[in-house]
C-alpha cells in the first residue's frame, strides 16, 4: 500500500512513553491530538479508554503500543477490538512484567482449542 | 468419494495446525526478544536520569510540537493478512505546500521572525489585529514558513545537547523495539488468521464425518 505512512500510538507509563517517543514515534501538533497518553496515578480509566478509542477511530494509525496493566483496565475494550488495523500490542512494563495469559490476542488463539479438536 | 475428501481435508488440517503452531512458537521468540530490549531501554533510561537529574528525563522535557521520525505501513494480502513494516520518514520538503492545514494564530513572541518590509494589501486586516495583539510578532508568517521552523528534530535534543551515553543507548533500544513491534503486529494478524482457517476446516471436517456417517448407516439400512 502506498502513499503516507500510519503512526504507532502508545499509551503507557511515563517512562514507556518516554522511550517510544525517543524512538521518534511522536506526533504532537496544534492541527492534531497527539498520538501518545502517558499514563500516571491520577489518569481515570473513562480517560485511558476514551483515548484508546479515539485512536481506534483515527485512520492514520496503524499500531496501538499499550502497557498490559493499562490494559488490564480496559480489557472490555480491546476484546471488543476485532479488526486487524490497527493493531494492538500488549508490552511489560517496570512494574508488571508481560503475562502471555492476560494477552487478548493470545487468548483468543488458546481459546480454540479442547481435547475433541485433536481426533 | 467422500473418504478421499475426507483424508485431503484432514491433511490440510494438519498442515494449518502445524503452520500456526510455528506461527505461535516464532510469536513467542519475538516477544521475549520485544520484552528483553524494553527492559534494556527503561535500565538505560534510568541510569541516564540518574547522571542527569530526575526531572531532566521526564515527560516535561517534550517538545510543544513533535514530528514522527517512523511511520509504520500496513499491507493487506491475499489471503486476509496484515504486513506491517516501519519506515523512516523523509524530511519534510519546504515548497510543499500544506493545504490540509488550517492557519493557527500563535498568540506571543515568536523565537524567530521574519519580518516582511512590502506589505501586500490584502493582509492590512490582518496585521492589524496581529499588531495589537503583539508588538514583537511578525504578522506575515505563512503557514509553510511555520512548518519550516519546526523541522525533525532528534528527540535526545529536548533531554539538553549534551545528553549521557546510557540515553543514547535508551533511544537504539527503542528504535529495536519499534521494529520488533511491526513484526510481532504482522504475527499476530497471522495467528488469528490461521486460526480461523483452521477453525472453518474443521466445520468442513465435521459436515464431511456426518455425510460418511449417514451413508454409512443408509448402507446398513439397506
Amino acid at each position: 500500500m502506498a502513499g503516507r505512512g500510519k503512526l504507532i500510538a502508545v499509551i503507557g507509563d511515563e517512562d514507556t512513553c518516554t522511550g517510544f517517543l525517543l524512538g521518534g514515534v511522536g506526533e504532537l501538533n496544534k492541527n492534531r491530538k497527539p498520538n501518545f497518553l502517558v499514563v500516571e496515578k491520577d489518569t481515570s480509566i473513562a480517560e485511558i479508554e476514551e483515548t484508546f478509542k479515539s485512536f481506534l477511530a483515527r485512520t492514520d494509525i496503524g499500531i496501538i503500543l499499550i502497557n498490559q496493566f493499562i490494559a488490564e483496565m480496559i480489557r472490555h475494550a480491546i476484546d471488543g477490538h476485532m479488526e486487524s488495523i490497527p493493531a494492538v500490542l500488549e508490552i511489560p512494563s517496570k512494574e508488571h512484567p508481560y503475562d502471555a495469559s492476560k494477552d487478548s490476542i493470545l487468548r483468543r488463539a488458546k481459546g480454540m482449542f479442547c481435547a475433541e479438536d485433536f481426533r | 468419494m467422500v473418504l478421499s475428501e475426507f483424508e485431503d481435508l484432514s491433511l490440510l488440517l494438519d498442515e494449518k495446525l502445524l503452520r500456526f503452531m510455528d506461527q505461535l512458537e516464532l510469536l513467542e521468540e519475538k516477544r521475549a526478544a520485544l520484552n528483553s530490549l524494553i527492559e534494556q531501554g527503561w535500565f538505560s533510561i534510568s541510569k541516564a536520569r540518574y547522571s542527569m537529574g530526575n526531572k531532566q528525563v521526564s515527560a516535561l522535557q517534550f517538545a510543544s510540537e513533535i514530528e514522527p521520525l517512523v511511520c509504520v505501513h500496513a499491507r493487506t494480502l491475499d489471503n486476509g493478512e496484515v504486513d506491517f513494516c516501519t519506515e523512516k520518514v523523509q524530511p519534510k520538503c519546504s515548497n510543499e505546500p500544506e493545504k490540509h492545514e488550517t492557519p493557527i494564530e500563535d498568540v506571543g513572541p515568536q523565537e524567530e521572525g521574519v519580518r516582511r518590509r512590502i506589505k501586500p494589501k490584502t493582509d492590512t486586516m490582518e496585521k492589524e489585529e496581529c499588531e495589537e495583539a503583539s508588538s514583537k510578532k511578525s504578522p506575515e508568517i505563512t503557514p509553510v514558513s511555520r512548518s519550516e521552523r519546526s523541522p525533525q528534530q532528534d528527540p535526545l535534543k529536548w533531554f539538553g545537547i549534551l545528553v549521557p551515553q546510557s540515553l543514547k543507548q535508551a533511544q537504539s533500544s527503542f528504535k529495536q523495539v519499534i521494529e520488533l513491534s511491526a513484526e510481532i503486529a504482522t504475527l499476530q494478524t497471522a495467528v488469528l488468521n490461521t486460526r480461523q482457517e483452521l477453525k472453518h476446516s474443521r466445520k468442513d471436517k465435521l459436515i464431511l464425518q456426518e455425510r460418511a456417517s449417514a451413508a454409512q448407516s443408509d448402507k446398513i439400512e439397506d
